[in-house]
């Protein structure tokens, strides 16, 4: 038991000692989750809603392709990238694999589908009534667009949180395509995982306490905002 | 404005909903529209609203084909309203401002409309807060405060207590009257179309079973579908 105790010790520590290290790791992981969660936004929030208010063929199985990759396993995402972007791969010459780029593309495959996935919903949901409404009203199309994205702004906001969490939280893929690489690739995740297996429990802990608070942090603001608006 | 409407033909899948050889709606004046359940009623003002373009045969407005100018001037209020997620002045004022006017101007319109409809003590509520009847009158005041020249209303007293319906009904009187603003009203309330309407449209199966004006289609119905229709009413 004492480690553990240990370890919640040592997380106080960790921080007020201003070791650069920890920063680093707790400021790259910052980096790619959030840059990985917005860049799958902006992708994903305009097709979610497209797909939500358009009828074509195939949608049926597009979207039971999608729920299957909202749940698609970290190590497949992570090893899809590794395979392409690996030096046989066909993006190899760009040189991307053990850099943060790789993981942020990784994160990228896995947060935009459970983006998509919740927009899509909650357009399915409401946004024939709404678009109905603008019509209904004389508003023009892109009036309507603001509209629609005025209603559903608290979904959007729940699906990127939603995103926001599987990527801070995730281990399998950018341990893959990353490497966790000293100073370079290395997340609080990865570290975690690695310090683990090294039998360092008390410093695993730490980081996770400090990735715990982080993430509520986070998750507290977008909640606020999600209020607010 | 005035419609009319030519071999009005609508499907679901194999399913003749609507089937109109000749219907027309005068200008300036109430026209009520009467039918029992399932009888296309609703079919009909989403037609005649626009939002409905899977239909074969002509409709014109003011001897056009419906088109964005033209819906710009012409609102429905459905059965069940949908109200944005705010509170209910700027549901009211949301029609409004989306025509650019000053906020001086949305503001003595939208408490105009506020008063006609005595909406004072919700203006501030959320409109996911209302009940049934508080957010008919809402959708209500959101439909006349842009002063439309069609005003479309499928059943826009239901659920609504006696002393509101009067209410109500002087609203659109009074924009039917002060706008000269046309009004098609589908209802299921005999007394209201009596009150209301100088013209009525009778529906069954989706055809148009009598039309013209209410002493007219009201008239010799004895032994008639619509006789036996209205009979627990008259
Ligand atoms: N999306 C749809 N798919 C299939 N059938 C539909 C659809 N919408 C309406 N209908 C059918 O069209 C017919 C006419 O419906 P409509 O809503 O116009 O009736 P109504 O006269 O408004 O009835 P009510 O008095 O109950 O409101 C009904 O038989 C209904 O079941
Ligand atoms: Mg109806």
């Amino acid at each position: 038991m004492d480690y553990i105790m240990q370890g919640f010790g040592e997380a106080f520590q960790l921080l007020l000692s201003l070791d650069k290290e920890i920063y680093g790791i707790i400021l790259l992981t910052l980096y790619v989750t959030i840059m990985s969660t917005c860049i799958a936004a902006i992708i994903a929030v305009p097709l979610g809603i497209l797909i939500g208010l358009k009828n074509f063929r195939f949608k049926r199985t597009l979207i039971r392709l999608l729920y299957t990759f909202m749940s698609m396993p970290p190590v497949i995402a992570g090893l899809f990238v590794f395979l392409v972007l690996s030096r046989r791969g066909p993006l190899g010459q760009l040189e991307l694999l053990f850099t943060p780029t790789a993981m942020i593309i990784a994160q990228v495959f896995l947060v935009t589908p459970i983006i998509m996935g919740i927009t899509y919903n909650s357009t399915r949901e409401k946004g024939q009534k709404i678009r109905q409404l603008a019509y209904t009203m004389g508003a023009n199309r892109i009036q309507s667009l603001s509209l629609l994205l005025f209603e559903l702004r608290a979904d959007i906001l729940a699906a990127v949180v939603s995103g926001f969490g599987r990527a801070i939280s995730e281990v399998g893929a950018v341990m893959l395509v990353g490497g966790n690489i000293k100073g370079h690739t290395r997340v609080m995740t990865t570290s975690i995982a690695m310090l683990q297996s090294m039998g360092d429990y008390s410093q695993a802990i730490a980081i996770g306490v400090v990735l715990l608070a982080l993430s509520f942090a986070i998750n507290s603001i977008l909640y606020h905002g999600q209020r607010v608006i | 404005m005035n419609i009319n409407m030519h071999n009005i033909i609508k499907k679901y899948e194999n399913k003749t909903v609507l089937n109109i050889d000749e219907l027309e709606i005068k200008k300036g004046l109430v026209t009520g529209i009467i039918g029992p359940n399932g009888s296309g009623k609703s079919t009909l003002m989403r037609i005649l609203a626009g939002l409905d373009n899977d239909f074969t045969g002509t409709l014109h407005i003011d001897e056009q084909e419906v088109n964005p100018e033209i819906s710009k001037h012409m609102t429905l209020v459905f059965q069940k309203p949908y109200l944005i997620n705010t509170d209910v002045y700027h549901n009211i004022a949301y029609p409004l401002k989306i025509r650019g006017k000053s906020k001086s101007e949305i503001n003595s319109k939208v408490q105009q409309v506020i008063e006609l409809l005595q909406l004072e003590s919700i203006q501030h509520q959320n409109a996911n807060t209302l009940s049934g009847g508080e957010l008919q009158k809402a959708a209500m005041a959101r439909a006349i405060v842009f002063e439309p020249k069609l005003l479309l209303l499928d059943e826009p007293t239901a659920n609504i207590d006696p002393q509101t319906m009067l209410l109500m009904e002087n609203a659109i009187s009074y924009i039917n009257q002060s706008c000269s603003t046309t009004v098609v009203l589908v209802t299921h309330n005999i007394g209201q179309l009596q009150r209301m309407c100088r013209e009525a449209v009778f529906m069954r199966e989706g055809r148009v079973e009598k039309q013209g004006a209410l002493r007219d289609v009201l008239s010799n119905i004895k032994g008639t579908y619509i006789g036996e229709f209205l009979e627990p009413e008259l």
